[in-house]
């Protein structure tokens, strides 16, 4: 087994980064995308350039309530996204062991 | 995903650095635990300042009955002082769990709602069982002494049993449990000793708990 069996799309240290966290919350909670940013650091221009990519992909999803200032964009992980976390976390640990 | 007022911005970065699995590993181990830190508004010190708030409270009550001969209850003062600690605890909770749970919605809030609902009706139960036993004539050794302090926390402990088994926390099911039989324990002590009994078995039950936390933390750090 090599690095490239690794899901590309979530091999990558910031999107790993917010799969990991959303993973954390129990199964039908969401995280506001401002809590998101303040726990992984990220300037919101990358961080949304992350999460359309894991939205495009069926990982997460996004809803916004409000408009205007008091609008509000909320992301979850879906179960696509649980399920790719769960298959790179084992692929990972084969490759760890093989090593 | 369509841009909205807390994201507008016109930098966008793609973040594309190469990871070996090790580094991959650590950053999903680091993550893990980081998130399980914010979201998670237990702490060893939030532990520690439970154990500090029972035994202070209890001890207080327990200073004031001791020498009542007749048992009369707990005086003015020592009520005041107890519901003073308690409500600095309550506060700190709600403040750390207000602050892990920041920008967090969803099923879970509505379900943590729910139970606050139910345990405050259950404690409200405890209260007005307490006056209709009063009124029925039951003595102040058993009604502002043994009574109160067990049934207060047989239904904390016994919430707390309830909603840690529901989430499959091992730990928190094995704190409540032993503040359950803690409370019922001490209620053979009698209404003066009910309430030392009670605080000092809850501080220790609760200092394990804080200790167990610290160790648990500990461990998880040096896994990395």
């Amino acid at each position: 087994m090599t690095v490239d069996a690794l899901n590309p799309l979530i091999h990558v240290p910031t999107r790993l980064q917010i799969v990991a966290m959303l993973a954390a919350l129990p199964d039908g909670d969401v995280l506001s995308f401002t809590r998101l940013q303040e726990m992984i650091g990220l300037t919101p221009g990358n961080l949304i350039t992350h999460l359309r990519k894991l939205e495009d992909a069926g990982y997460l999803t996004s809803e916004k309530t409000g408009n205007g200032p008091a609008s509000r964009t909320s992301v979850a992980l879906t179960h696509r996204g649980r399920a790719a976390l769960d298959t790179y976390t084992e692929t990972l640990r084969g490759l760890l062991n093989g090593l | 995903m369509n841009g909205t007022s807390d994201r507008d911005t016109t930098e966008t970065y793609e973040d594309e650095a190469e990871l070996d699995p090790r580094q991959a590993a650590s950053l999903l181990a680091q993550t893990q635990r980081q998130a399980q830190r914010d979201f998670d508004f237990r702490s060893p010190w939030l532990s520690l300042l439970a154990a500090a708030v029972v035994l202070v409270a209890f001890g207080v009550v327990w200073l004031s009955v001791r020498g009542q001969h007749p048992y009369k209850g707990p005086t003015a003062v020592a009520l005041v002082a107890l519901y003073a600690v308690v409500l600095i605890r309550v506060g700190t909770v709600v403040y750390a769990h207000r602050r892990a749970r920041a920008g967090v919605s969803g099923r879970s809030v509505s379900q943590q709602r729910a139970e606050g609902m139910g345990l405050a009706v259950a404690l409200v139960a405890v209260y007005l069982l307490m006056g209709a036993m009063a009124h029925d004539g039951a003595s102040d050794g058993v009604v502002y002494g043994v009574y109160v302090v067990t049934a207060t926390l047989v239904v904390l402990g016994t919430f707390g049993a309830a909603r840690s088994a529901a989430r499959e926390d091992w730990r928190g099911l094995g704190v409540s449990i032993a503040l359950v039989l803690v409370a019922a324990g001490s209620a053979f002590a009698g209404p003066r000793g009910v309430w030392l009994s009670d605080g000092v078995g809850c501080c220790v039950v609760l200092l394990g708990y804080g200790a167990a936390q610290a160790w648990q933390l500990r461990a998880s750090r040096s896994d990395v």
